[in-house]
């Protein structure tokens, strides 16, 4: 069971990678632009200029994907990062603080968790400047993630710290002088079996939020391509008569979430 | 006497997380970057003097200490503030929509409950996970509650309580077969089937009252997972709900209807999570 749960995993990150590296060659290559409209051939189906057909604006669809998959991933990992940190942090600080301190900071936590992450990426999204460009929006979205994803986490990490602050070792070590900076260098390698797994949790569930978020259009701003906005094309009835590759992105979403999920499963 | 203590502490810890909500969530949004930027700034046919005088008006009225006067006011007239967007009293926008959206909440809560519990009883009563079960539940979870919901809308086959209901179940049956996994593999209840004690008798005598403390947290999850689908699910099948509302306040920039929402979004969720925290006290007593 362990066996096939490590393999699939091992698989997994092999197909995630590959299509990374697709994304990033289909991306790059010459001429290639999410943003450039083909006037003359808006809603086309696949052709060997367009392969998977272009938008209602002309743009070519393929990129786009590739683009928004790219860019999904790479804000997801980064706002992951962003999130574990923030949350080995506070879960560390509070388990090594006085029990005051402590119970402060899991009340802060207690507060983040008692709202539903949608509603405050909503309030914080919609406060945004009506002038903002894309790239900031994308920036802010992301950043708006990792701030709201850290109490479930530190909540773990602060279990953990706290278990490893009663730990023989470390009261050896708190005896003989070890200070601040030294608990912590041995303190994380200890916190990395919790922090791991917890940066692989947060990545598909930063991908969704992101998705769902511009769905409504609360996203990542045009022309900048997002799942979210891509999502939207769903709602063209006229678009989905004239051609089926308007599917290709929820499609590669769901396989890119799936293979997310594979990767993050508990081996 | 000490589970009415501990009972009053955990009262009095939800109050200070609902004010200490409604204090940052006023604070996130006050100092939001466009926080003060409005709408007709932007519309050409306004002259240059009229938008400096928007902006100096937005940021008069924009000071934090003011806000929090404005919406605790509101809150102690019991009429919640008065909403930026349509100028009425927040709580008549928000009590029909109330109904609306505790009922769509609770029957795909009950349904999703319903599916997952047979799915996992079912499913953890083999040896190993079956992709029967397993691969259903991971597709459901990889897809976004709006595209899910938006494929509904396309192919006229559901509505908003099955896209919650499938959601849900998928969540829940995640949590349920793999508690149900290790309970079925209790030393006590291997003995129990070698004696021949019936399954039926085995899942209501032991296996449930043994994983009810989990039941309960799995019923926070539920309600949290369900609130957060709320706003995709109303927007996209057009609900009149609490999750369209905020939706539409978020856009408009309706700070008192947003607050307000957020504040009941708080309030249900500490309450469910005390519920299930204090399990062992409320059987106590």
């Amino acid at each position: 069971m362990r066996f096939r749960a490590a393999r699939s995993k091992v698989v997994a990150s092999w197909l995630l990678a590959g299509l990374v590296l697709i994304a990033i060659a289909i991306v790059e290559a010459p001429s290639s632009s999410y943003s450039h409209q083909d006037r003359d051939l808006p809603l086309a189906g696949a052709s060997r200029l367009h392969p998977a057909g272009t938008d209602a604006l002309g743009r070519d669809r393929m990129v786009r994907v590739s683009a928004a998959f790219l860019l999904s991933l790479g804000g997801a990992i980064v706002a992951s990062a962003l999130t574990t940190a923030a949350a080995a942090a506070v879960g560390t600080l509070a388990a090594f603080s006085p029990a005051g301190v402590a119970g402060l900071a899991m009340l802060v936590c207690d507060v983040f968790l008692a709202l539903p992450w949608l509603f405050l990426l909503m309030m914080v999204r919609s406060a945004l400047p009506l002038t903002t460009s894309p790239a900031h929006s994308a920036e802010v979205t992301f950043l708006v993630l990792a701030a709201l994803g850290w109490p479930a986490c530190a909540r773990a990490v602060y279990r953990g710290a706290q278990g490893l602050r009663g730990s023989e070792w470390m009261l050896q070590a708190r005896a003989e002088g070890l200070r601040g900076r030294q608990i912590v260098r041995h303190l994380l390698p200890n916190l990395m079996p919790l922090l791991a797994p917890q940066f692989l949790v947060c990545i598909p569930a930063f991908v969704i939020a992101e998705a769902n978020l511009g769905a409504l259009g609360l996203g990542i701003g045009e022309p900048l391509p997002s799942w979210g906005g891509m999502l939207l094309e769903l709602d063209n009835s006229a678009m989905l008569m004239r051609t089926a590759w308007v599917y290709l992105p929820i499609g590669l979403l769901v396989l890119i979430l799936l293979l997310l999920e594979a990767i993050a499963v508990e081996v | 006497m000490k589970f009415a203590a501990g009972l009053l502490k955990r009262l009095g810890r939800t109050l200070a997380i609902v004010l200490l909500v409604v204090f940052g969530s006023t604070v996130l949004v006050r100092f939001a970057p466009g926080y003060l930027s409005d709408a007709r700034e932007m519309d050409p046919r306004y002259a240059g003097a009229a938008r400096v005088e928007l902006a100096a008006e937005a940021g008069r009225s924009g000071s934090l200490g003011q806000m929090l006067a404005t919406e605790i006011g509101g809150w102690t007239q019991g009429n919640l503030g008065i909403s930026r967007q349509y100028e009425v009293p927040v709580l008549e926008l928000i009590l029909p929509r109330l109904a609306v959206t505790g009922s769509l909440m609770l029957r795909a809560i009950v349904m999703a409950w319903t599916l997952a519990l047979c799915a996992s009883l079912l499913s953890s009563a083999s040896r190993n996970p079956s992709l029967l079960w397993q691969a259903p539940a991971a597709l459901l979870l990889a897809v976004p509650t709006a595209a899910m919901a938006t494929v509904c809308l396309l192919v006229d086959g559901g509505g908003p309580v099955l896209v919650m209901t499938l959601l849900l179940a998928a969540r829940d049956f995640k949590f349920l077969d793999r508690t149900l996994r290790k309970a079925w593999r209790d030393e006590h209840l291997l003995q129990a089937r070698a004696q021949g004690v019936t399954t039926l008798r085995l899942v209501r005598a032991h296996i449930l009252p043994n994983i009810a403390p989990q039941l309960l947290a799995l019923a926070t999850l539920s309600i949290v997972t369900a609130l957060s689908a709320l706003v995709p699910v109303e927007v996209i099948f057009s609900v009149p709900g609490l999750g369209q509302l905020a939706w539409s306040a978020a856009m408009n920039r309706d700070l008192p209807v947003l607050l307000a929402i957020t504040m009941i979004m708080a309030i249900a969720v500490t309450l469910a999570g005390m519920a299930s925290d204090r399990e062992d006290q409320w059987r106590a007593a």
